[in-house]
């Protein structure tokens, strides 16, 4: 799913974000990464994205090579994807319903499955009722868990969210750690940025990557609980 | 088509969002549009009358009065490469001739005693074959005094010309113009939404599914401008017909609905495609970030 050799992230400004990470995903995988802010956790998810590109190594995401001359090929890749970004970019104007939708509408899916999966996945984060609110009169948790919907309701093969959880009260959050696990069933990889290390136990099978200033050490950790 | 809905409703947003401008790119493109119908409308009419007069093309060649081979030379006049027609007009009738001319003003004639006109040949010709049809008719045995109406013609005919050129700056104007509107509103548009366009991108959406709303509102904005003009040079010519037919009847107007049906047919056409252009053109030169 993601291969990633003696990678790097210099940002134009001089700033090294990744030094030298190595990393190895397979599908259906469930991934914690974990590490103090400014360590570059939302950088390692950008690059997985295409946002951002290796200064040095080498990256794959689905057998796709992350470079930059292949923009074309990474907004393809982008649409196996579900991000779930941290500042949540929702588009303004639309109700919770549209939104959703508005990550789906350019995925071939059926008109009704559209809609049914879209109404299916805000009932699951909680929302059902507040499908037909525009974005911008829901609190920061609701917006946050309508981003969630948005990536969780177009199934994608690898799920990036990054701090879903930020903002979300603790029953809210074991609901979205819950919901996102139980995507693993469907072979979906997922990897879920967090502070929120205390719920990190409650899953077994999952794996651990630590970031700190850069460097990355992976941690897997087998059948607990 | 999938999304048809979220399109539409995708490009009255983009509208609204800018709703002033929009509505006066909209009214620009229709006046500018009205313009260039109304040169066209100009241009088909004169263009018409050059053809008829054309046809019109004609040597007046008057002969010995008493030279009695009027039928001879009828023949031999005939027989001239370049010749359509000849008859003989009589006295009689080159009289009558003036007299329709003069119209109430024909009383003048009746000073004469005596008819003052005199018979001559009337030769219709191709206006290209003008020259050589002119001297050979002149060399002719009994011939005495030969006339032409080229200059008329020519002059009739350079107008029509000039019209033409003008019609052509004045395509060439409103295309510029209507295409920079156009293509202005839509990177405007774009510039607006790119925190939209760019969560769109990052979420994988194709160029095409980001960019049509876009091209769907400057279409609509430029095609609704031609439907205007459409409308308003037909009203123009409607009233404009019933006028000049009473003021000016000898102008040999085009069959109105056939001018009508063929300045819709171009203004809806032109604006579209103008509108196609502008759009593809707006989109493609605004920036963006994959
Ligand atoms: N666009 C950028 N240009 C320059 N430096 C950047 C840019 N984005 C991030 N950085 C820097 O890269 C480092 C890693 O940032 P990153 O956003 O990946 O941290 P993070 O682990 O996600 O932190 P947080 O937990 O606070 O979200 C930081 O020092 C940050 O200042
Ligand atoms: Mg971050």
């Amino acid at each position: 799913m993601i291969q990633a050799k003696n990678v790097s992230l210099t940002y134009a400004d001089g700033t090294v974000a990744l030094r030298d990470v190595s990393l190895n995903i397979r599908p259906g995988e469930f991934v914690y990464i974990v590490g103090p802010s400014g360590s570059g956790k939302t950088s390692l998810l950008k690059l997985l994205m295409g946002i951002e590109f290796p200064s040095a190594g080498s990256l794959y995401v689905m057998d796709q090579p992350i470079v930059k001359r292949e923009a074309g090929r990474i907004r393809k890749l982008r649409r196996s994807i579900g991000p779930v970004f941290q500042e949540f970019r929702l588009i303004q104007g639309r109700t919770a319903l549209e939104n959703v939708l508005m990550g789906m509408r350019f995925l071939n899916i059926p008109n009704r499955q559209m809609v049914n999966s879209a109404k299916e996945a805000l009932t699951k984060v909680g929302l059902g009722h507040k499908a037909s609110v525009m974005v911008e009169k829901l609190s920061f948790g609701e917006a946050q868990r309508v981003a969630i919907a948005r990536a969780v309701a177009r199934k994608p093969a690898l799920i990036l969210a990054d701090e879903p959880t930020g903002n979300l009260d603790y029953d809210n959050a074991i609901n979205i750690m819950d919901l996102l696990y139980t995507l693993k069933d469907k072979n979906t990889t997922v990897l879920v940025t967090t502070h929120a290390t205390h719920l990190i136990g409650n899953y077994h099978d999952t794996s651990l990557i630590h970031v700190e200033q850069g460097k990355i050490s992976v941690e897997h950790r087998g059948e607990q609980k | 088509m999938r999304n048809t809905f979220y399109f539409i409703k995708e490009s009255i947003r983009i509208f609204r969002n800018n709703k002033l401008s929009n509505i006066f790119s909209f009214l620009g493109t229709a006046l500018i549009l009205f313009l260039l119908a109304l040169v066209i409308a100009v241009w088909s009419i004169s263009s018409r009358l050059t053809v008829m007069l054309r046809e019109e093309a004609e040597i007046s060649a008057y002969f010995d009065r008493d030279a009695g081979n009027t039928e001879e030379l009828l023949n031999l006049i005939g027989q001239i490469d370049g010749v359509r027609e000849v008859r003989l007009v009589d006295k009689e009738e080159a009289r009558s001739r003036m007299e329709k001319i003069l119209g109430e003003e024909s009383g003048i004639l009746d000073l004469f005693d005596e008819n003052p006109f005199e018979a001559y040949f009337e030769v219709k010709i191709h206006l290209d074959r003008m020259d050589s049809v002119f001297t050979q008719i002149s060399a002719l045995k009994g011939i005495n005094y030969v006339r032409e109406n080229r200059e008329a013609l020519e002059q009739i005919e350079g107008i029509s010309k000039a019209l033409e050129v003008l019609g052509y700056l004045v395509i060439a104007a409103v295309s510029i113009t209507t295409l920079v509107i156009i293509s202005h509103m839509i990177r405007q548009g774009i510039y607006q939404n790119h925190e939209q366009i760019r969560t769109l991108m990052l979420l994988g959406a194709p160029d095409g599914f980001i960019n049509f709303p876009y091209i769907l509102l400057g279409f609509m904005l430029t095609f609704g401008g031609g439907v205007a003009a459409t409308i308003l040079i037909n009203t123009l010519i409607h009233q404009g017909y019933g006028m000049l037919g009473s003021t000016i009847p000898f102008i040999p107007l085009p069959p109105k609905s056939q001018l009508m049906y063929g300045l819709s047919i171009f203004l809806l056409s032109v604006s579209a495609a103008l509108g196609i252009l502008g759009s593809l053109f707006g989109v493609s030169t605004s920036k963006k970030r994959n």
